[in-house]
Parts: structure tokens; C-alpha cells; sequence
């Protein structure tokens, strides 16, 4: 008896541990091969390797490197991150044990971005981008007040992990006619039409499976290369991490980073929403999925589209506030006359930090109506240089152009008004770095109690 | 175009129509209800069943159609488009208090963040929030009253011959800016003040998400202030709140009531001001101006204070003209002196 009740204990405990990850068995009808498992995302985490070995890559300035794991879709290439290292051994050493014949660039957003000089569209920002860091030494341009590795990596994570996950994947893809449910997604694959869908957008967040069993400070610490969490990265147990399912990458790492240091919990809900969705999609059982399970996924898929948003904007609210605080720095260091080489270096940083998020949150094709405007004005096309100048335009060669603008200590309230509008604009929670003292809580509540036109 | 225009126009309606379910705004179903019955409970407990009686003017169709009813509804309505029209132009209250608060910051102060527990904090800028939002109010009336320019403005909402509770917006939109600067100005300073003295404390109180204060004098009758049912709080409680009969008052057109009773909640603001006047459940008061603008449609209310504040302004110019030509002639110097 006690035998039985223990086995059933076990068999439950392996069936939550089974029922949390984002691991779902083959329901293709007639399906033949040998596969056990319909889930497949090797392309998207291709691209993560490749975005990740990009940032590597542009902080040492060498553009010919740069381009092939920007768009060259090379065979051969060597992941540069994530790499082994003592205590935590990763499977892969090469993108084409990922996937074959992938690339960064055209998958990236091809509408138009506003909040760079010259109106380009998401590829061509980000194809400049690797262009410009290729002319500096270590992507660095204090003259412009770029620093390209930030740029880089933050605008592509928008451009294209956020953008083809939440504008295609869960959106347009999500339609009947679309991807059908009762075909392979392609001839001789064991997954259907509607399941891969899914999984690619869920690759594109870049969570690992066993994500739900983690919590979020381990998450970090897995994307971390942490060997104390090694143990729990390896879910399978084979010694190995294997980067297609068990690594953290772009924004299911800032998810988790935000929520390890505000108690949020936006990584855990998007990685809920992925796993409920993806089971109503098994639960057709290989069948066209009805108008019904079709609405219970797009619920999800609205779900994971909102706190996907909000933590690109909680991480540009974060560096907004560091923006201020490298202002603060740089004053009172030339006030004491000393050198704000340093200082400066990280409000560049930062500000690249800062502008890749709000440049990432324009890459997706949806609307922020107002919110657009405010970001680009507030942030503007560089942060303000010394002598209060700031980039405002490409001249006729593609140079930038630099005209007076306000102070340094002025642009400090243009971080004020970015924190508000951004926490006012995308209901953020976490807040991180906050330099508004909590106003928007404030401004929030005091719009609810109305502003009055009437008198007595 | 025209569609465009239609569509505006139709949110416009829709929204200024949501306000009767809006807790936020004094003419919401749940406060007009509640008014009904804190007075029926008030004048039952005073008078019985005879009491009911003095509802009888706030059920009357001949006070909800009057002439100047209607000119109230048309009036909200002319407000809320030439507003919605006006006030994406002026800064938004984000706008202020980022400002103020960075200047707080740059003129040296620094966040002071004083230990205080939250609820403290809370209890403590609610009260101010209550205070300054209060004593604006009334200054800001007061001022409407005491100066012509003002005035001007402020009669339409005394042009009216019978109160409902929609004579509220019976205001010309010049005074609905005014109120309008006076809440965004008084907001943006304390907001400013209290974020640095207690950074990431500050909150309201609040009740169904309306302030405490506005959520139990709204649902206490409010709505009553502007009606035709006298209800006195009694002498001891007026000399602290301003009760509906007071504000009835404030409204009549007897000399001795003039300049009376310009506070909305409390009553001491007047009392400090010598403006206060007790009101009573008897009272019988005649409402209005005695002035032109009480013939006024919509469109005449609009008007008729643009050509007053006309005439008093070139009145002033020609006045200021004379001095200066007087003062001329004195200074030029006199032949053979």
C-alpha cells in the first residue's frame, strides 16, 4: 500500500515537473518518422547565437565579422557566446549544430523607424548600425556618443526576436487559414502547421524549457553561465546545457532580470501563456483548430505580446535613470575638475542602452500612438554632448549632424519625463533606477480623482 | 473629413455621457441616487412624512425642462467640445510636475525621504491634497467674484433661474480654463513638494478610486448644493461645512446674499473671509442675476462676456490714455514761467 501510494506520489511530482515545461509530444495525424517530441525551434535559437556572438563581436569593432553573423548565413560559423567554461559545459560550438543557413538581418523589422535620423527601416538601422560600429575602435564613438554594441544588441533583440515573435508569429500566423493544424508545417516534419508556429515564437523569447521550475534569479544566472545553477540548467541531466532548450537568452533574460531585482513576475507569466497555449494547440489533437481554441490562443498570444512590450519598456525605464544618474556623476566630477573620461563612457553606455530599447519597442509594427513621439523627442538622436550639442540629422554623405541643444542638466529632466511617460504609456510595474521619486503612482491616482473645469 | 468630424463628435458625446458612470464625477447615477436619499433621510428624521414634501422640487419636470435647464445641458455639452479642442494644447500635468520637481532638485534640494511609514505619509497627503484643493477652490471663486474682468465670466453660472445638479457645468469656458490652471497648479506643486520630501511614498487615499474626500461629499449630496431642495446642516455643523441651503444662498439674488458662501466643502475659508452666511431649511430664494446674461441662450452666454470684457478693457485703455495725455501737458513747461 504504502508502496503504491508512493509510486503515485512520484508519478504525479514527474507528471507537474512533465505539465511545467514547454515539452509537448507529436499530434500530426499519420506522421511516421521517428521523432518523439513536436517541438522545434532550432532557427530562432540559431539567430539568438548569432545575435549573441554579434555583440561579441562588435565590441571589437571588426566590421567583415560583424556582417557574417549579421546577414552572411554562412556555414561554419563559431558561437562566441554562450561558450563553455569550468563548471558550466554548453553542447554546442558551432551555429550550424543550431541550424543552417540562418541570419539576423532579414528577419529583422522592415517598417519604418522613427527615432533615428533619416527615417530608415528596421533592417537598414540595423545594417547601418553594424556599418558605423565597423569605423570605430571597439563600437565606440564618443564624438556622436554611440556605443554601437549596445545598439546593436538591443535594437536586433526588438527588431527581430520581439518583432517576428509578437507581429508574425502571434498575430498574422494565428489565422485559420494560416499554418493549418492538420498538416505538417512542412512535408516530412513531425510537428503541424499551427504547433510550429507557436514554438518559433516561443523560441524567439528565448526561455528554456524547464523555465517554470526556475526562478527568476536563476534564469539570470543560467544566461550568466553560473556553474552554481548548472545542476538545475542542465533539465535533462545529460552534463551538458544544450543551447536549444535549456539556455536563457535576449528578453526572457531581461524578464527574469527584471523581475530577480522588482519581485515582478513578468517572465513567468509569458512563460505560462506560451505553455497554455501550446496546449490548447495539442489538445486538437492534430485537428483544425475551432474558432474557439483559435480565440483561447490569440488570449495568450495577447498576454505574451503586453509584458513581452513591457519589458522592453521596463528596461528603457531602468536605463533612463541611469542616464541621470551618469549626468549627476559627470557634473559633480567637473565641478571638482577631474576627469570624466570614465563617467562619460557610461552615460554613452547607457544611453545606448537606453535608445536600443526605445528604438526596440518602434521594431514590432504596433502602435504606441503618442508615446512614439514622446520617446523620440525626449531621448532624442544622441544623448547631449559636451559643449550641449546633439545629433539631429544625417547630412547628404551620411554623416551625423550636431546642432546646439539643451544642457546637459536640462536633459536630465528629459529622463524624468521618459520614466513617466514610459510607466504611463506601458502600465509598467517594476520601475527599476526610478528617478521620479514614484510620480507616476502619484499622477496616476490623481487622474483618476479628475482634474476639475467646473466650479461651484 | 465629415467622417472624421462625426466620429470626434460622437466620442465627445460618449464621453461626456460616461460621466454618469464615472464615480469620479459628482453627476455619476450612484451620487445623484445617494443625494436623493441622504435628503429624504435628513427631512424624514426632521419633519416625518411631511417631510418628503420639500423633495418635491428636485422630481419636478417644470425644473428639470425650464429654459434654463436646458441652457445648462447645452452649455455642458458647447464646453466639453470647445475644451476637448483647447486642452491638448496646454502642458499635461505629467508635464508641471516633471518640471517642478527637477527644479526642486536643481535649486539644491535634495529627496529627503524622511522614514515617515507609508500610511502616514498617505493619511498626510491626503489631507493637504484635501486643503489646497479646498481653500483654491474657494480663492479662485472668490477672485471670480470680486474682480469685473472675472465676473464677466463667472455670471453665466449665476445666470441660472432654477439649480439642478447639472448647473455644475454651467460655466463659460474661460472660467472651466481657469479651474482648470487652478487644479494643475495646485496638484503640481504639492505633488512636487511631497515626492521630494517622501520619494516613492506618496499615494491618496482613496475609495472606489476617487479620493476620500470628494467620494463621501459626493455621495453625502453634493449634488444637492445645485437644487431646489433647501437643506441646512444646522448652524453648529455649517459654521464647518458649507451645506446645499448655503450654497443656495450663494446663488440668490437678495442683496443681503450677495458675495456669500464661496466655499465648496468647508466652511471656514468663508468664515476667514468674512463671507459667511448660515443657511436654513425654510429659505425661499430667488435665483439668478438680475442682468442680461439670465435671457442668454448657449451661444449668448458664450458671447455676451467676450463683448463685456471688451468694453471694459477699451473703458480701461481710454482711462489709462487720459492720465498719460494729462500727465503730458503737466510736464510740458509752460512759456514765459
Amino acid at each position: 500500500m504504502k508502496k503504491t501510494l508512493l509510486g503515485l506520489c512520484v508519478a504525479f511530482s514527474a507528471h507537474s515537473i512533465a505539465a511545467d515545461q514547454y515539452a509537448f509530444d507529436i499530434t500530426l495525424q499519420g506522421y511516421k518518422g521517428d521523432a518523439t517530441s513536436s517541438v522545434s525551434y532550432g532557427g530562432q535559437i540559431a539567430r539568438h547565437a548569432l545575435h549573441n556572438s554579434l555583440k561579441k563581436v562588435v565590441s571589437k569593432g571588426d566590421e567583415a565579422t560583424m556582417l557574417q553573423y549579421l546577414s552572411s548565413k554562412a556555414s561554419g560559423l563559431e558561437i562566441l557566446d554562450p561558450v563553455s567554461k569550468d563548471g558550466f559545459k554548453v553542447k554546442q560550438t558551432q551555429i550550424d549544430e543550431l541550424s543552417t543557413g540562418k541570419d539576423l538581418l532579414s528577419s529583422a523589422y522592415d517598417g519604418v523607424v522613427t527615432g533615428w535620423p533619416g527615417n530608415p527601416t528596421g533592417q537598414e538601422l540595423l545594417q547601418q548600425l553594424v556599418t558605423l560600429a565597423g569605423k570605430t575602435k571597439n563600437g565606440y564613438d564618443p564624438v556622436n556618443g554611440y556605443d554601437y554594441t549596445q545598439l546593436v544588441s538591443k535594437f536586433a533583440m526588438g527588431a527581430v526576436f520581439y518583432n517576428k515573435a509578437v507581429n508574425h508569429y502571434l498575430e498574422e500566423k494565428l489565422e485559420a487559414d494560416q499554418h493549418p493544424n492538420d498538416q505538417a508545417y512542412k512535408k516530412g516534419t513531425a510537428y503541424t502547421g499551427k504547433e510550429h508556429v507557436w514554438d518559433e515564437a516561443f523560441g524567439y523569447f528565448g526561455a528554456p524549457v524547464n523555465g517554470m521550475s526556475l526562478t527568476a534569479k536563476e534564469v539570470v544566472q543560467v544566461t550568466k553561465l553560473n556553474p552554481a545553477v548548472f545542476s538545475k540548467a542542465d533539465a535533462n541531466g545529460d552534463g551538458v546545457v544544450d543551447l536549444k532548450s535549456e539556455m536563457a537568452y535576449a528578453h526572457a533574460y531581461y524578464a527574469a532580470s527584471v523581475d530577480a531585482s522588482a519581485g515582478t513576475n513578468y517572465f513567468h507569466t509569458i512563460m505560462q501563456a506560451f505553455i497554455d497555449g501550446r496546449k490548447v494547440i495539442t489538445s486538437a489533437k492534430g485537428e483544425v483548430l475551432t474558432d474557439a481554441q483559435r480565440n483561447a490562443i490569440k488570449e495568450q498570444a495577447k498576454i505574451i505580446a503586453t509584458a513581452w512590450q513591457q519589458v522592453i519598456a521596463e528596461a528603457a525605464y531602468k536605463y533612463a535613470g541611469s542616464v541621470y544618474s551618469d549626468i549627476e556623476k559627470i557634473a559633480i566630477i567637473e565641478e571638482a575638475h577631474g576627469d570624466v573620461k570614465k563617467a562619460y563612457r557610461n552615460y554613452v553606455k547607457h544611453w545606448g542602452e537606453l535608445k536600443g530599447f526605445a528604438l526596440a519597442l518602434e521594431g514590432a509594427g504596433r502602435d504606441l500612438g503618442n508615446a512614439q513621439a514622446g520617446l523620440d523627442r525626449l531621448i532624442g538622436f544622441s544623448p547631449i554632448l559636451f559643449g550641449n550639442t546633439q545629433v539631429v540629422a544625417l547630412d547628404g554623405k551620411g554623416g551625423f549632424v550636431q546642432t546646439s541643444a539643451v544642457t546637459m542638466q536640462e536633459y536630465k529632466l528629459n529622463m524624468i519625463k521618459t520614466q513617466n511617460l514610459l510607466a504611463q504609456a506601458f502600465n509598467l510595474k517594476a520601475k527599476l533606477n526610478d528617478r521620479t521619486a514614484g510620480m507616476s503612482d502619484v499622477l496616476k491616482q490623481i487622474n483618476a480623482a479628475g482634474n476639475s473645469a467646473e466650479n461651484d | 473629413m465629415f467622417e472624421v468630424y462625426l466620429g470626434w463628435l460622437e466620442e465627445e458625446l460618449a464621453s461626456a455621457f460616461s460621466s454618469f458612470f464615472d464615480m469620479g464625477k459628482r453627476v455619476s447615477f450612484v451620487y445623484l441616487i445617494s443625494a436623493f436619499f441622504t435628503a429624504a433621510a435628513i427631512f424624514y428624521w426632521r419633519y416625518g412624512k411631511e417631510g418628503f414634501g420639500r423633495m418635491s422640487a428636485l422630481l419636478s419636470w417644470r425644473v428639470w425642462w425650464h429654459p434654463s435647464a436646458r441652457a445648462d445641458y447645452l452649455l455642458w455639452i458647447a464646453n466639453r467640445f470647445l475644451l476637448a479642442l483647447i486642452l491638448p494644447k496646454m502642458l499635461s500635468q505629467a508635464v508641471w510636475v516633471s518640471w517642478l520637481y527637477f527644479f526642486w532638485l536643481e535649486q539644491g534640494f535634495t529627496a529627503f525621504s524622511l522614514g515617515w511609514p507609508d500610511l502616514w505619509v498617505m493619511a498626510l497627503f491626503t489631507l493637504c491634497y484635501f486643503l489646497a484643493d479646498d481653500f483654491s477652490r474657494f480663492f479662485v471663486h472668490w477672485c471670480l467674484h470680486k474682480n469685473a474682468y472675472l465676473w464677466a465670466f463667472h455670471q453665466v453660472h449665476h445666470s441660472a433661474k432654477v439649480l439642478t445638479p447639472f448647473t455644475v457645468f454651467r460655466t463659460h469656458p474661460v472660467e472651466g480654463v481657469l479651474f482648470l490652471l487652478r487644479s494643475l497648479s495646485v496638484q503640481s506643486v504639492l505633488i512636487s513638494v511631497f515626492l521630494l520630501l517622501f520619494p516613492q511614498q506618496v499615494g491618496l487615499w482613496q475609495i472606489f478610486g476617487v479620493i476620500v474626500s470628494s467620494f463621501v461629499f459626493n455621495a453625502l449630496g453634493a449634488n444637492l448644493r445645485h437644487s431646489g431642495i433647501a437643506l441646512s446642516y444646522g448652524e453648529k455643523i455649517e459654521r464647518w461645512l458649507i451645506s446645499p441651503a448655503q450654497h443656495q444662498l450663494h446663488h440668490s439674488l437678495a442683496r443681503e446674499h450677495y458675495d456669500k458662501n464661496f466655499g465648496v466643502i468647508l466652511a471656514i475659508w468663508d468664515r476667514m473671509f468674512g463671507s459667511w452666511y448660515k443657511g436654513d431649511d425654510n429659505q425661499v430664494i430667488q435665483y439668478g442675476t438680475g442682468l442680461l446674461i439670465d435671457q442668454q441662450g448657449w451661444l449668448g452666454q458664450w458671447l455676451l462676456p467676450l463683448t463685456q470684457v471688451k468694453g471694459l478693457v477699451s473703458k480701461r485703455v481710454k482711462s489709462i490714455f487720459c492720465i498719460c495725455s494729462r500727465w503730458a501737458k503737466r510736464s510740458i513747461p509752460t512759456k514765459g514761467r
